[in-house]
């Protein structure tokens, strides 16, 4: 029997998620025997018109990462929608829209006026920026369009499944594929990680305070923090609480605080709105009651870039999706 | 199966009908999915209007409700409990106000139809997501603790005892009574006190269905309102309350003589000691601290003197549960330390008292007998009170200092008549219907006011004491102070214990000033007496009624107990442990699961205000009845 | 319906009665003031307040009890919190903060609803339909 074909494409990502597949080490030996990819371009050297001249479904999965923002990778994972079974958004890129995402608080416009005229390093005395279309001699060039807005696979073609993370963690990726191979899949549409959020498995759990209040935040480059305690006891803000878990707390351990990539867990509409809820309410909670409404908005103020913070990888994924342009 | 949804615009006569177009509304919500029926009526809250709506609820099986009409803070009750006559779970009927917040409020009928149409649209949405909810019942213990046997516990325990209702009284010293058994006359009635609240400690310590550990303490409480197990330590007495009559033999061959802290250290005790004559029960304890014994010396002397081999020096701390559906602390307070005002002079000059000492040298079971006298016995022939003292420093007027100084001066006074007598106060705090008079009576006695905007001095005058404010200085035999009333070191361990706040000055945290002066936030625990904040007797004794009052009517023997519908649910499969949720509780209610690493939410004391849920990172906390669905669903309603 | 609508989260004890009480005094205030009832400020959730917008309103009011006075002792404390650092968050992502309005109403204050209604409504013309794209 014929061995089940696999693809793999990137759209607007950093290269991460397709060196997440190389970090399965021998793994990747056992995958390689049980699939045909048929599809890679970063390591292979199948064309887009390999991926055309196949019939509709005859990729048993596609794994997508990165977010949706110009014309070719719209284009793209609308083919690879059509000729696959499965679509697997892989990644938080795919998934929430990643820190590409972060492009939201922009549109085209203000992202060309800034990096090709703005930015302090530029030397282009005549505004010149790229155009979708230009004519040469030799006849017409044509870029692929820039979307004003990043989003989501979702928000482009029907997904299946979700693999979260910035990357997602191996034995994750793991996981997937076998339950690919195996049709031992949850119900369509599931992120394929637990269904908790990092306090679950924190190793700093066990000695967490069990009335957590924040007195005062500090940014990570303000102290040192504590290797045994949670950053929420120290005014660190940590997206933990808001996000799934399943990567093995790979920040934490490196005395980092999380910043969210795995994305909320199933329940949540809107990670940035929750990420909020939850760290305001507990925001100099201690002393609500002395406090002065103007105390408290000072206390608020602390957090400096809450958009930024709350919503680093999840904005297209958001209630909003974007920055609203004047 | 698809729902059944009846709505019911209400007309209200002409309040709602005059001003929005009802018809429209109902045609127009005919239409929507799941509505089988919908119908206007004149007068829904009327006894034919809800005759009306039971018979429809029945005639068209409707498995949901909408009602259009007045707030529903005033008839929802009323519509409930007609949904649920006619079979329907009334927590499937959603009441949406088109009257007070529409008819009333919009002048432009269009524009009032709209915003009606947008409510009923709303309601509709949000009822289909609405679920059934049974309002828990749980068995309850009726019994009760009552910690401090001071008036306002012993108030409690009398109203509280009945027949199938037990109450156990703890109390930390060897005697009940508090304070008031050491006071000598009380104001206003001047009546004798130990003789007032006689009755009272006879009948509590008699009377069947109370139990009275006395040298006992709380040590753990676990558990919540209707079920709570306490564990009592009773401390070793190493007297037999059985078997001893209370003849007193014991006492005086004792070779340790100690300072006597019920005499506020004005005599001495002995290590086997009465804390007063006459208190009750009448059976000495051994301080095991002071007896030679018990620091590693032969000395059985109090045994031997003991006809009636009631002295066992085996005996120990025992610790023992009991489970009750409620528990009132009635711990008191206690006098602030002047010490900690070293212009008064306290602690420096031999014969600067405070009013509690003066208390118990006019007492008659007191170290002299009811004498009034200096260190060096004499009688003084000048005294000078000095009010509000410690007031500044905490803050607060506590209440009943300047009534007992006039009293406590009035009483003096008529043991010592020729006594000169100079009160120097700030503000004077007379509050009740009888106070002012005993002002003025002492006014007439000549004891002499003098009020004092400036520090009062307390200075050596060799012999005499000067004391002095507003360039006015007098020389006196005697100074006594009226400290402030704080609170006492029970107060911080208690409430440590039970988890219950205390406010700013430490005292134990009523939960509402007004409305509930002797609950706390912990449903369950009340608070009584002192221990809440300064009061006389007299408040006391009410506040401790208050509390029992609640707890009869809410804690019935053989009945079982309503929750809250309302409340907050924890998912245990979204529940990551995170702990923010469980600071947010005002009420204590939710805890964390060591085992499960998890948020619980105890039902008995959640009041269902939902704050746990929006702060909840993983929407595992879901507000019954007020879930994020249905609030979606109702936005996407009212926004049209 | 021409003009977008202001959704009001109020809370059952003291701004819901609040809101009556301005009826009963037959006070006026636009229609557009839509009245979602909550037990407690605290139970408003910002994903709410986001929703609300999403949906189409121009504007999202949340009223509880005076600080101090909250039936449920500290839930408008929390509201507090929430309310700003939502709108910070807001204002970054291009919504003016004016579209969010927490404030504190009691149960006796029929005028002072009304008026804090009157003002949303006013601000919210002004600002002019919240355009999501």
């Amino acid at each position: 029997m014929a061995k089940p074909k696999v693809a793999f494409y990137w759209c607007a990502s950093c290269g991460g998620c397709e060196e997440a597949v190389v970090d399965l080490n021998e793994d990747i030996l056992k995958v390689v025997e049980a699939v045909d990819i048929v599809f890679w371009p970063v390591a292979l050297d199948f064309k887009k018109k390999d991926v055309e001249a196949m019939g509709d479904g005859e990729i048993a999965a596609s794994f997508i990462n990165g977010a949706i923002r110009t014309e070719e990778q719209e284009e793209m994972v609308k083919l690879l929608r059509k000729k696959s079974g499965l679509i697997v958004a892989f990644g938080s890129c795919s998934h929430l829209g990643g820190i590409p995402g972060l492009a939201n608080f922009w549109n085209r416009e203000t992202i060309f006026t800034k990096v090709y005229k703005t930015v302090p390093s530029m030397a282009n005395p005549s505004g010149i920026v790229p155009q979708q279309k230009t004519n040469i001699p030799e006849g017409e060039l044509t870029l692929p369009e820039f979307y004003d807005t990043v989003k989501t696979l979702d928000q482009t073609i029907d997904v299946d499944y979700y693999l979260p993370g910035c990357a997602p963690p191996p034995d994750l990726i793991m996981n997937a594929v076998t339950a690919i191979l195996e049709s031992k899949l949850p119900e369509k549409g599931a992120v394929l990680a637990p269904e908790k959020s990092l306090c679950d498995t924190c190793p700093r759990g066990e000695k967490k305070p069990e009335k957590l209040s924040i007195k005062e935040i500090k940014r990570p480059y303000e102290i040192i923090p504590n290797p045994e305690k949670c950053f929420l006891e120290e005014g660190i803000i940590c997206l933990g609480p808001v996000t799934r878990s399943g990567c093995g707390e790979r920040c934490i351990n490196a005395n980092m605080p999380c910043r969210g990539c795995f994305g909320p867990t199933k329940e949540v509409v809107d990670q940035g709105a929750k990420g909020i809820s939850a760290i305001a309410s507990i925001l100099g909670v201690e002393d609500e009651e002395k406090m002065t409404e103007e105390d408290t908005k000072k206390l608020i103020d602390q957090i400096v870039d809450p958009a930024g913070l709350f919503y680093m990888y999840s904005l297209p994924s958001s209630l909003l999706k974007r920055k609203r342009m004047a | 199966m698809a729902e059944r949804i009846g709505v019911y615009v209400c007309k209200c006569g002409p309040n709602i009908g005059d001003k929005i177009d009802v018809d429209a509304i109902v045609n127009e919500v005919k239409g929507i999915e799941d509505v089988a029926v919908a119908k206007s009526h004149n007068l829904l809250c009327s006894g034919d209007g809800l005759k009306f709506l039971k018979e429809e609820i029945k005639n068209e099986k409707l498995s949901r409700v909408v009602i259009a009409a007045c707030t529903p803070k005033q008839y929802e009750v009323k519509f409930m409990k007609a949904c649920e006559e006619a079979g329907l779970n009334p927590y499937l009927m959603q009441m949406t106000n088109i009257r007070e917040q529409c008819a009333w409020v919009t002048p432009d009928k269009s524009a009032a139809t709209e915003k009606a149409k947008s409510f009923v649209i709303a309601s509709i949405n949000r009822v289909s997501l609405q679920e059934s909810i049974e309002k828990k019942k749980i068995d309850i213990q009726p019994n009760v603790l009552v910690v401090g046997g001071g008036v306002a516990g012993l108030e409690a325990c009398l109203s509280l005892a009945q027949k199938s209702r037990k109450v156990y009284l703890v109390e930390k010293s060897p005697c009940i009574g508090g304070l008031t058994a050491r006071f000598e006359e009380v104001y206003p009635t001047m009546e004798c006190a130990p003789c007032m609240i006689a009755p009272e400690l006879q009948e509590v310590l008699q009377k069947e269905n109370i139990e009275t550990f006395t040298y006992s303490e709380i040590e753990e409480v676990v558990g919540s309102f209707g079920n709570f197990t306490v564990k009592v330590k009773k401390k070793a007495r190493y007297v037999s309350e059985e078997a001893c009559i209370g003849c007193d033999a014991c006492l005086e061959p004792c070779p340790v003589e100690v300072s006597n802290e019920y005499d506020e250290g004005l005599s001495t005790r002995k290590a086997i000691y009465l804390p007063f004559a006459g208190g009750l029960p009448n059976v000495p304890v051994i301080d095991k601290d002071n007896c030679k014994r018990f620091k590693g010396e032969e000395c059985s002397i109090c045994k031997e003197n003991c006809a009636f081999d009631a002295i066992n020096f085996d005996d120990e701390d025992k610790t023992i549960e009991k489970n009750v559906g409620a528990i009132i602390l009635a711990t008191g307070a206690t006098l602030f330390d002047p010490k900690e005002l070293p212009q008064y002079g306290y602690g420096k000059y031999d014969n600067v008292l405070t009013a509690m000492q003066l208390e118990r040298l006019n007492a008659s079971n007191g170290p002299t007998g009811g004498k009034i006298q200096l260190k060096n016995g004499k009688e003084p022939k000048s005294i000078a009170f000095i009010y509000c003292v410690g007031r500044e420093e905490k803050g607060y007027c506590s209440g009943i200092c300047c009534m007992y100084s006039l009293t406590l001066a009035h009483l003096v006074k008529e043991k010592l008549p020729e006594v000169k007598m100079h009160n120097f106060y700030t503000d004077l705090c007379l509050p009740k219907k009888e106070h002012q008079k005993i002002y003025k009576e002492a006014m007439e006695k000549g004891i002499e006011f003098i009020r004092s905007e400036e520090d009062v001095t307390v200075t050596d005058g060799g012999e005499k004491i000067i004391v002095g404010t507003n360039g006015k200085k007098v020389s006196v035999d005697m100074v006594v102070l009226a400290p402030a009333v704080e609170p006492n070191a029970d107060t911080e361990k208690i409430a440590e214990i039970l988890d219950i706040p205390r406010d700013d000055q430490g005292f134990f945290a009523e939960e509402h000033t007004l409305m509930k002066p002797f609950a706390t936030a912990l449903e369950g625990v009340f608070v009584v007496g002192s221990c809440q904040g300064p009061k006389d007797i007299g408040d006391a004794v009410a506040q401790g009624g208050a509390a029992a009052g609640r707890i009869l009517s809410r804690l019935i023997p053989g009945e079982k107990l309503e929750l809250e519908a309302k409340v907050s649910e924890i998912n245990e499969d979204l529940c990551s442990g995170c702990n923010i949720c469980i600071i947010l509780c005002p009420y204590s209610a939710i805890s964390r699961d060591a085992e499960k690493k998890i948020a619980v939410v105890d039902e008995t004391l959640c009041r269902g205000c939902g704050t746990c849920v929006s702060a909840c990172p993983t929407g595992a906390a879901r507000a019954k009845h007020f879930t994020k669905e249905q609030i979606f669903a109702e936005i996407k309603g009212v926004v049209r | 319906m021409n003009e977008p609508t202001i959704v009001s989260f109020l809370c059952n004890w003291c701004s819901y009665e609040g809101a009556d009480k301005a009826g009963g005094a037959r006070l006026n205030y636009p229609a557009n003031i839509r009245i979602v009832r909550v037990m407690c400020s605290g139970r408003v959730d910002p994903e709410f307040v986001i929703q609300a917008l999403k949906e189409g309103a121009s504007g999202v009011l949340i009223l509880g009890c005076h600080p101090g006075d909250c039936h449920y002792k500290k839930g408008n404390y929390k509201a507090l919190r929430r309310a700003h650092l939502l709108k910070k968050t807001l204002k970054q992502l291009g919504i003016e903060e004016e579209r969010v309005r927490l404030d504190w109403v009691a149960a006796g204050e029929g005028e002072r609803f009304a008026k804090v209604a009157n003002e949303m409504a006013e601000t919210m013309k002004n600002l002019g339909p919240l355009e999501l794209s």
